[in-house]
C-alpha cells in the first residue's frame, strides 16, 4: 500500500472561488476555440463550492459578460442591483451623510450579492464546459521536480493529534500538472510557500491585509429596501485605525452587515468582532436591525496593499491569480472582478503555454504584459498609494488621497512603503492610547439580541473540524512564543482571532498558556498575518473542514 | 479464489437535521444527506478486510430513490470498486420486512447466494439514524439463507474461508468464527471510517453505478412497499423531553465556572414545565366490520434468555406487557416463554412464578450459549406447532437479532425496541373494516424525539421490547404452572457459527448501582489516568457521601479503566443522585447507561458536545481547571445537598 496513488492533468487549479472558477471556465473556453483538448482539474477545500466564500459583497458585474459571453445576464445569481448609495460618518451618539461620493466608491447599478452563491452557479457553467471539480480535499503541499513546481499533492489524512497513522490513514494522492493555477484567496496557504520559494515578492512592498467580519440579519419589512447600500465611516474606529462600516440591503428582508478593519493596527487588545458589535449599537446601524434576527456569521481577510504589493505572478509551470496575488482595489475594496480578470488572462496565458507546449516561465511571461495592459492595472495603479498613505493615519492619509487624486496617484512622495501587519502592533508598555477594552467600557457586555459574544457569533457559520487531526495552527517556538507573544504583548492572538479559536488561560498559580481551539476557525488567516514576531503559521486541515457558508 | 466484500448503505438524513412529514414517513427533501454513520462503519471495514486481501473486490449496494447516487460515489472515493442502486417506486414505504427481503433479491440476483462457488462477505450498519431498528442485516442474512453477526465491532478473514468478529453483548464481548458466505453488521465503535481520496473521487465521477428496477431482479410487488410490508406506521407523536433545560454556568475562570455551578445547584436548576395534554375526542368508531385477521392464532410466546446460568433481568421485564397483553385480550389467554440451554429445568418455576402459564424447554448441550441459528430455527418450530399471535422478545443484543430473523421466517415482520405494548384496532378506510385486536407496538424513534406506532398484520405479531422499561413483575411464590418439553429438528448447518470465546464483565463493582455520587470520565480525561476523576470521588468519599467513579468507553477501550466501571449501553445502567458527566462528548450509548440519574452535571471543553442536551447543569471548560477547584469546594464542605453519614 506504499504506492501512492497519482493522477495526472494539463491543468491544476487550487481554489473554487471566483478566481480559480473564472480561470478554469475562461481555459475551457479558450482551449476550445483553439480545438485543444486537454484535461483541467480543479480542487476546492470546503465541502462544497461556495461554503468557505465570503464577500460583501457588491460586485462591479461588467466583468461577468466578458467571462460568460453567451450566458443571459439576468440567469446569473446576482441579489439586488443597487439604488441608493450613501456614504455615512459615524459618531458615537450620531451620524452625517457625506454630501458626495468618496471618489472611487458610487456603486450605483452594481450588484449585492452572496459571492458563494455565484460561484456555485460559476462551478456549475465550468463542469458543463467540461471542468473536472473536486471538492472536499486539502491540497498541503506543492510538488517539485528539479527545482521547478510540477504538481501539488492532497493531505494525508487519518492521523491523530500528535500526527501518528491510525488504522484509516490515507496518504494523499499526488496530482502532477503541467501548469498549477494557485487560486487560494487570501494569503493562500501554498502560494505563500511559492512566493517564499521564489522570492516573489522581491523588491515589491511588503503585503498588508485587512480583516472583514460579517453578519446576515433577517429583519422587519421596512427596515431597509434591496438594493439600499451605506458604507460607514469613524466610530468605532479611530483616526489611526483604518476601515469603516457597511450595510447592504438584500431581497427577502435580508442584510448584509459587517466591519472591515485594516490588520496594521497598534492596539494589540483590539478586536475587530467586538468592534462589530459596538458598531451595532449605533443607533444608525441598530434602527436598521430592529427586530430582526441573527442568520449567519463569518469572517475573511483582504489584502490591501494593491498595486506595489502585488508579487510576481508567474513561475515555471504555475501561475498565482486573484487575492492570493493581492489583487484588490482600493479605496473601493473591490477585488471579485479583478480575480475574475486576472483569471481570465491567466486562462489565455495557459491556453497559450499548452498550444505551443513550452509552460516554462518565459512563456508564462505574457500574463504579467496581459495584467499590465487590462483593467486590472487601470484600477490598480492610480491608486497605486492609497492604502499606504492610511498606515500614518486618516487625516494624514485623506491629505495625501486627495495629492494622489490631483497627482494621477503619485502624491508627492512617489511610491510609498508597508511593513507587514504584525509589526506595527504596540507591546503593552508601548501602548500609550486607552486599550480595546478602557475605550468601549461598558459597551462589550452583549445581549444576544442585538450583539453577540464570538461564540454566539461562531455557531452561526456552520464551521466544523474533524476530531482526529493535527492542530492546524503551528505556533513557531513556544517558548518566545510565551515570552513575548504572552507577557509582552497580552496575547493579541484571543482577541483579533474572528472565531475564537486562541483562549489565555491563567491558571491558579498565574501560569499563563494559549490554548488554542481549532475547531472553531473559520479560515481568516488573521493569525498567520497579525501574530507578533510572524509567530503563527496557518496549514490547511482536513478537506471539507471549516465554515459552512450558506449565504456569505 | 477472490473475496467479496459487499457493503450495505443507507443514505439518511444529517441526524440534527431530521424532519418528519404529515404522513409520520420521513421527509428527506429538507435536510443534508450522509452515509448513516454505522454504514460508515461497515464501509471502513471493508476497507480494513481490504488492507489484509488486497486481491479482493469490494461493492456497495443500496436501496432507495435516485438521490442515493451520491452516498454510492462516496464509498467509490473512499475505496470501493463497484456500486449497485436498487431503486423502483414501487418500493416507497417498504418496512424493514420489505427492505431485506428487496435487497437480498438484488444480491441474489447478483449472483451471491447461499451456494455461490466464490467466498463473500455482506458488512452493514449495525442500524440506521432515521429508522434505529437494527433488523435488515439479519432479514438480509435469513432471506438468503447464510449465518450472521451482528454489532460487530471488528471482524477479519481468517484465510480459510471463515471471518472472524468481536461481537459486543450486555456487559462483555464474543469472539465468533463464521464460514463464508456470511453477513456482519458493525457498531460506530471500531475502526472510524477514512475520508475519501482524491484519486478516488476522480473515479467516482466517471463510475457508471448500475440502477436495478424491481422488474430487474424478479421481484414482485406482493411483499413490498407500503401495501406489502407486513406492518406499517400507524400514528407517530412527539415525545416530551423528559429532563428539563440545562442551565449552564456563567464566568469566566474556573472559580467563577464553579461558584456559578454551585448557585446553580442549591437553587436547583431549572424545572421540567408539564404542558397540559390536550386529548383530542376520539373521532366517532366508523360503523365498519370487526375483521379479526389472527386465523386462528391465539396466545402470547416470550424468550427467555439466560446470561451467565440465569434468566436476564430483560426477559423477567417482558413478562409483565405479557401479562398485561394477555390480560387485554381476555378470553384466558395465555402467556407461554420459551427457555433454551443447558441444565436449564430448574430455571422453569422462576419463570411461572413471574408470571408465564407455561414454559418450553428445550434442553440441548450444545445450546448452552446463544446462536442465531439453532435458535431462530428452534423458534420457528414453535411458532408453527402453537401457533401464538404474539412474539416478545427483549431488545438485547441477541433479541434484536433473534426477532427479525424469526420475522422473516414467519413473514410477519418485527416492531423493534418498543417502550409501550398495548391491545388497539386498526380502522382501515380503504377496506372498510376494523382491524381487532391487534397489537400496537410503540416505540421512540428519530433520535428519541418522536414516538411512533408500529402495527403488524400477519401472525405472530412481534415485537422487541427496551431493557428497563417495564418492572420486573412481582414473584409469586409456589404458583403452579405447566412445564413442557419440546424437541425441535435440528442439522449441522444450524451449528456452522462458533464462539471461540464469551468474556463479561464479572459483576463486580456493585456499588456503581448504591452510590449516591458517580463520576464519570471520558476520553478527554485519559491524560492523568482520570486521576482528578478519582480525587474528586475521593474528596467525596472523605466527607461521607457514598461517591464511586466511572467511565465512558473509550477509557476502558484504552485501558485505563477496567470494564466493570463502564456507563452506557454496554456497559452498565446506573441511577445514583449525582451524576457528573467529565470530558464525555455525550454518545447516545452512553447517554443510554445515565440518564435515569437524578441530577446530571456535565464538564466538557466543547459547547457543542452533544451531553449538554442530556443534562441539568453544565460547565464549558477544561476539566484540568475546573475539577481542582471544585475538589476543594468538596473539601471545603460542599456534598451536592446530600447528607454525610455520620460515621
Amino acid at each position: 500500500m506504499s504506492i501512492i496513488d497519482t493522477v495526472s492533468t494539463d491543468v491544476l487549479i487550487i481554489g473554487g472561488g471566483p478566481a480559480g472558477l473564472a480561470t478554469a471556465i475562461h481555459l475551457a473556453d479558450t482551449l476550445k476555440l483553439k480545438g485543444l483538448n486537454h484535461r483541467i482539474l480543479l480542487i476546492e477545500k470546503g465541502s462544497s463550492i461556495g461554503s468557505h466564500i465570503l464577500s460583501g459583497a457588491v460586485i462591479k458585474s461588467d466583468v461577468f459578460k466578458e467571462l460568460l459571453p453567451g450566458v443571459d445576464f439576468s440567469e446569473i445569481p446576482f441579489n439586488a442591483r443597487v439604488i441608493k448609495d450613501k456614504t455615512v460618518w459615524l459618531t458615537e451618539n450620531g451620524s452625517i451623510s457625506f454630501p458626495f461620493h468618496v471618489p472611487y466608491m458610487n456603486n450605483i447599478g452594481n450588484y449585492t450579492a452572496s459571492l458563494g452563491k455565484i460561484c456555485k452557479y460559476l462551478a456549475l457553467k465550468a463542469q458543463e464546459k467540461g471542468v473536472e471539480i473536486y471538492t472536499g480535499f486539502a491540497v498541503d503541499e506543492i510538488l517539485y521536480k528539479d527545482g521547478k513546481v510540477i504538481g501539488a499533492k492532497t493531505k494525508d489524512t487519518g492521523l491523530d493529534h500528535h500526527g501518528n497513522k491510525l488504522e484509516n490513514y490515507q496518504e494523499g494522492t499526488r496530482i502532477e500538472a503541467k501548469i498549477t493555477i494557485f487560486a487560494e484567496g487570501t494569503r493562500g496557504s501554498l502560494a505563500k510557500m511559492l512566493i517564499q520559494k521564489f522570492n516573489l515578492n522581491e523588491g515589491r512592498n511588503e503585503q498588508i491585509y485587512s480583516l472583514g467580519c460579517k453578519e446576515i440579519w433577517s429583519v422587519p419589512q421596512g427596515n431597509i429596501e434591496a438594493g439600499q447600500i451605506y458604507h460607514t465611516m469613524g466610530y468605532p474606529l479611530n483616526s489611526n485605525e483604518f476601515g469603516g462600516g457597511f450595510i447592504y440591503g438584500l431581497n427577502d428582508n435580508k442584510v448584509a452587515i459587517g466591519i472591515v478593519v485594516g490588520l496594521d493596527y497598534q492596539d494589540p487588545s483590539f478586536d475587530v468582532h467586538d468592534a462589530m458589535q459596538v458598531w451595532k449599537t449605533t443607533s444608525f446601524v441598530s434602527k436598521i436591525l430592529k427586530g430582526g434576527r441573527l442568520v449567519e456569521y463569518g469572517a475573511k481577510t483582504l489584502p490591501e496593499g494593491g498595486f506595489y504589493s502585488i508579487p510576481k505572478m508567474y513561475v515555471d509551470n504555475a501561475l498565482i491569480v486573484g487575492d492570493s496575488a493581492g489583487l484588490v482595489a482600493m479605496p473601493a475594496l473591490k477585488g471579485i472582478h479583478l480575480a475574475i480578470k486576472s483569471g481570465m488572462l491567466a486562462a489565455l496565458t495557459a491556453a497559450n503555454a499548452l498550444a505551443k507546449n513550452d509552460t516554462s516561465e518565459k512563456s508564462l511571461e505574457q500574463y504579467e504584459a496581459l495584467v499590465n495592459n487590462s483593467m486590472i492595472y487601470k484600477e490598480l495603479y492610480p491608486v497605486r498609494n492609497f492604502r499606504q498613505g492610511f498606515t500614518k493615519g486618516l487625516i494624514l492619509g485623506g491629505l495625501h488621497f486627495g495629492t494622489q487624486i490631483l497627482t494621477g496617484g503619485a502624491g508627492f512622495f512617489g511610491r510609498l512603503k508597508t511593513h507587514p501587519d504584525y509589526q506595527t502592533t504596540l507591546k503593552l508598555s508601548e501602548l500609550k492610547a486607552k486599550p480595546f477594552k478602557e475605550r468601549f467600557k461598558g459597551k462589550l457586555e452583549f445581549d444576544k439580541v442585538l450583539t453577540f459574544d464570538k461564540a454566539f457569533d461562531v455557531y452561526h457559520s456552520g464551521v466544523h473540524h474533524d476530531e482526529q487531526q493535527m492542530v492546524h495552527l503551528h505556533i513557531k517556538d513556544q517558548e518566545k512564543f510565551n515570552a513575548v507573544n504572552i507577557e509582552e504583548y497580552g496575547a493579541p492572538e484571543q482577541f483579533f482571532c474572528s472565531s475564537e479559536v486562541y483562549e489565555l488561560h491563567t491558571s491558579k498559580d498565574g501560569k499563563k498558556e494559549l490554548r488554542i481551539h481549532a475547531e472553531n476557525c473559520m479560515h481568516c488567516r488573521t493569525c498567520d498575518i497579525k501574530s507578533p514576531g510572524d509567530g503563527i503559521t496557518w496549514v490547511v486541515p482536513n478537506g471539507g473542514n471549516g465554515p459552512d457558508f450558506q449565504n456569505m | 479464489m477472490a473475496l467479496t466484500i459487499i457493503s450495505l448503505i443507507k443514505q439518511v438524513p444529517l441526524p440534527s437535521e431530521m424532519r418528519m412529514g404529515e404522513d409520520g414517513l420521513m421527509d428527506r427533501t429538507k435536510a443534508k444527506s450522509i452515509i448513516n454513520i454505522d454504514c460508515q462503519f461497515g464501509l471502513e471495514a471493508g476497507l480494513q478486510l481490504k488492507k489484509q486481501h488486497p486481491e479482493s473486490r469490494l461493492i456497495v449496494c443500496s436501496m432507495g430513490p435516485g438521490s442515493f447516487d451520491a452516498s454510492l460515489r462516496t464509498a467509490i472515493s473512499m475505496g470501493y470498486d463497484e456500486a449497485y442502486l436498487l431503486s423502483d417506486r414501487k418500493l416507497g414505504g417498504s418496512d424493514t420486512y420489505a427492505t431485506g427481503l428487496a435487497i437480498s433479491t438484488m444480491l441474489k440476483h447478483l449472483g451471491f447466494t447461499k451456494d455461490s462457488k466464490e467466498p463473500f462477505i455482506i458488512l452493514a450498519g449495525r442500524q440506521t439514524s432515521d429508522g434505529d431498528t437494527a433488523h435488515v442485516p439479519s432479514q438480509v442474512a435469513e432471506s438468503i439463507g447464510i449465518p450472521q453477526a451482528t454489532f460487530v465491532e471488528s471482524v477479519k478473514a481468517d484465510g480459510n474461508g471463515n471471518v472472524i468478529a468481536k461481537r459486543i453483548i450486555e456487559g462483555g464481548y464474543q469472539m465468533m468464527k463464521l464460514p463464508m458466505p456470511c453477513v456482519i453488521s458493525l457498531t460506530p465503535t471500531g475502526i472510524p471510517p477514512r475520508k475519501p481520496s482524491l484519486s478516488g473521487a476522480i473515479k467516482a465521477r466517471t463510475l457508471n453505478i448500475t440502477t436495478f428496477g424491481i422488474d430487474d431482479i424478479g421481484l414482485g410487488t406482493e411483499k413490498i412497499g407500503i401495501s406489502g410490508s407486513p406492518t406499517i406506521v400507524a400514528k407517530v407523536i412527539n415525545i416530551v423531553s423528559e429532563r428539563p433545560p440545562i442551565t449552564m454556568s456563567a464566568g469566566h475562570n474556573e472559580a467563577t465556572l464553579v461558584d456559578s455551578m454551585i448557585a446553580n445547584f442549591t437553587k436547583g436548576g431549572n424545572v421540567l414545565e408539564k404542558k397540559e395534554k390536550v386529548t383530542k375526542a376520539d373521532t366517532d368508531r366508523p360503523d365498519f366490520p370487526d375483521k379479526d385477521f389472527r386465523d386462528g392464532a391465539r396466545g402470547i410466546i416470550t424468550w427467555a434468555e439466560i446470561t451467565n446460568g440465569k434468566i436476564s433481568r430483560p426477559s423477567l421485564e417482558l413478562l409483565t406487557p405479557a401479562r398485561n397483553l394477555a390480560n387485554q385480550l381476555g378470553n384466558d389467554t395465555k402467556v407461554l416463554t420459551l427457555i433454551i440451554g443447558k441444565d436449564i429445568q430448574p430455571l422453569a418455576q422462576t419463570l411461572i412464578e413471574h408470571g408465564s402459564d407455561e414454559v418450553i424447554l428445550v434442553e440441548n448441550d450444545k445450546l448452552e450459549e446463544y446462536l442465531v441459528l439453532p435458535f431462530a430455527s428452534i423458534f420457528e418450530q414453535v411458532i408453527k406447532a402453537r401457533k401464538p399471535e404474539i412474539a416478545l422478545f427483549a431488545a438485547t443484543t441477541s433479541g434484536r437479532e433473534l426477532a427479525p430473523r424469526i420475522g422473516m421466517k414467519t413473514d410477519s415482520g418485527v416492531t423493534a425496541d418498543c417502550t409501550g405494548l398495548e391491545i388497539g384496532e386498526y380502522i382501515d378506510k380503504k377496506e372498510k373494516v376494523i382491524y381487532t385486536p391487534i397489537l400496537e407496538s410503540r416505540r421512540p424513534t428519530y433520535g428519541e424525539s418522536k414516538l411512533a406506532t408500529i402495527l403488524g398484520f400477519v401472525c405472530p405479531q412481534i415485537s422487541t421490547a427496551r431493557a428497563g422499561t417495564f418492572e420486573v413483575p412481582v414473584r409469586v411464590e409456589g404458583k403452579k404452572g405447566i412445564v413442557s418439553n419440546f424437541k425441535p429438528v435440528l442439522h449441522d448447518k444450524d451449528f456452522v457459527v462458533e464462539i471461540m470465546k464469551t468474556v463479561r464483565g464479572e459483576g463486580g463493582l456493585q456499588n456503581l448501582f448504591e452510590a449516591d455520587i458517580i463520576i464519570s470520565g471520558g476520553r478527554g480525561t485519559t491524560n492523568d489516568s482520570l486521576g482528578l476523576i478519582k480525587a474528586l470521588a475521593e474528596a467525596l468519599n472523605s466527607q461521607g457521601i457514598n461517591t464511586e467513579w466511572a467511565c465512558s468507553r473509550p477509557v476502558v477501550d484504552e485501558g485505563v479503566a477496567e470494564y466493570a466501571r463502564q456507563v452506557g449501553q454496554t456497559g452498565k445502567t446506573i441511577r445514583p443522585k449525582v451524576y457528573i458527566a467529565v470530558g464525555i462528548s455525550g454518545a447516545i450509548q452512553h447517554i443510554a447507561g445515565m440518564k435515569e440519574s437524578e441530577k446530571i452535571i456535565a464538564i466538557d471543553h466543547n459547547p457543542k458536545a452533544h451531553i449538554f442536551h442530556n443534562v441539568d447543569f453544565g460547565i464549558v471548560g477544561e476539566y484540568q481547571d475546573i475539577l481542582p477547584e471544585l475538589i476543594e469546594r468538596v473539601k471545603a464542605g460542599f456534598t451536592f445537598g446530600i447528607e454525610p453519614k455520620k460515621k
